[in-house]
């Protein structure tokens, strides 16, 4: 069999979007994405008394931000400051009737989703007293220093949070955005004393 | 001659607000029409009759940054012809496709409550579709809202859905006026 030397010819075109074919297909690429699959948590709809979910991107967020920027409030001003480049706020929130109504199983889910190395978790809190677990999980890019999306998983006796905000954000100011939309607050275990919560800072980058 | 001009006047008159008394308020909005046979096939039931006089009402005046409201109310519904949440989320987004986002969705399992809200961006205000799905009634609200009234739904739009799943859509529409 004769193979023309126009046939061995490599095309580079062909090379390139083979490239860019198995780039975008790769493991890493889809463990990429900032924005969480909370699909995933569908399964929990049915044992919990209360589903509420949120979708803030686009134009709304564009919203919220006009309206913080118009708001002589100090902490309007700094959540303006982390909204005005957000590209999605996603809120998932389950109520149960009663403690162990969902697992550590349950939340695997979200937790696959946030593994190394696009995403390190920053901080678990955790408050014996009232058995509530707080885990913030920031994701960065290649160069490790910008934040593309943030993760805050919030786990309650009879409660299970989800906050996923994708676009890049300064952690100094996180706290404005507490009990605005949909993000709840959570800023309770800072009250509570040492002996009722811990905190550990788990800067794993 | 005068007493058939009368005739006639009343004739048009009746025409002209039939529709709006028998049906829910769903001139050129097929979206809204599209919604309402499908909770109509689901529950085999017609909505209330007179929402559209309703409608027609209260579009006359700007309700706190409310207008082209239009609505649907089916009342004594069959529960058990409820669609499951999953059902009827893919059946509202597969309708409105990508023009609206969901924006709330609240699911209240003891109650059976379902509440679905979309918005799209529209000339600077906002389309606001909400479905809820009671036990005994089902409510459908398409309206268009001003930025105002849209910027008190996304600082807290949890307690708004919320609400709007315990007391139905239409106390949505009026804890959002307030």
């Amino acid at each position: 069999m004769n193979v023309t030397p126009a046939r061995m010819r490599i095309n580079p075109i062909l090379i390139l979007s083979g490239a860019m074919l198995l780039a975008a297909f790769s493991p890493t690429a889809f463990a990429q994405n900032p924005k969480l699959d909370m699909r995933n948590l569908e399964p929990l709809s049915k044992k919990a008394s209360e589903v509420v979910d949120v979708n803030l991107d686009g134009p709304l967020l564009k919203l919220a931000s006009k309206f913080m920027a118009e708001d002589n409030d100090s902490e309007d001003r700094d959540a303006l400051g982390i909204t005005k480049n957000l590209k999605g706020i996603y809120v998932k929130n389950f109520e149960f009737d009663k403690p162990g109504e969902y697992s550590q199983a349950d939340v695997e889910a979200i937790r696959k989703q946030l593994q190394s190395p696009a995403w390190s978790r920053i901080v678990t809190a955790r408050s014996k007293h009232e058995g509530e677990t707080t885990e913030i999980y920031l994701m960065t890019a290649g160069d490790g220093g910008t934040v593309l999306g943030m993760a805050i998983l919030n786990a309650e006796p009879q409660e299970l949070t989800v906050v996923n905000i994708v676009g890049p954000i300064d952690i100094d100011k996180l706290s404005s955005l507490e009990g605005k939309m949909g993000i709840p607050r959570m800023g309770d275990k800072e009250k509570d004393s040492p002996k009722k919560a811990t905190i550990q800072h788990e800067e794993t980058k | 001659m005068k007493k058939r001009s009368k005739v006639l006047a009343g004739g048009c008159l009746l025409f002209v607000l039939l529709p709006l008394l028998v049906a829910p308020a769903v001139a050129g909005d097929a979206e809204f029409q599209t919604l309402v046979d499908r909770v109509s096939t689901y529950y085999q039931k017609r909505p209330m009759p007179f929402m559209g006089l309703l409608s027609f009402a209260a579009n006359r005046f700007n309700l706190h940054g409310v207008k082209n409201l239009k609505l649907a109310i089916f009342e004594d519904v069959d529960s058990s012809r409820t669609p499951s949440a999953r059902e009827f989320d893919a059946f509202l987004q597969g309708l409105v496709g990508s023009s609206y986002q969901p924006f709330v969705r609240v699911f209240d399992n003891h109650s059976g409550e379902q509440t679905f809200i979309y918005v799209r961006e529209c000339d600077k205000n906002y389309d606001m579709l909400i479905v809820s799905l009671e036990r005994t009634e089902a409510v459908i609200i398409k309206m268009r809202v001003d930025p105002d009234a849209m910027g008190d739904w996304v600082d807290d739009p949890v307690s708004k859905g919320r609400h709007s799943a315990q007391s139905g859509a239409v106390g949505a529409v009026s804890q959002k006026s307030n």
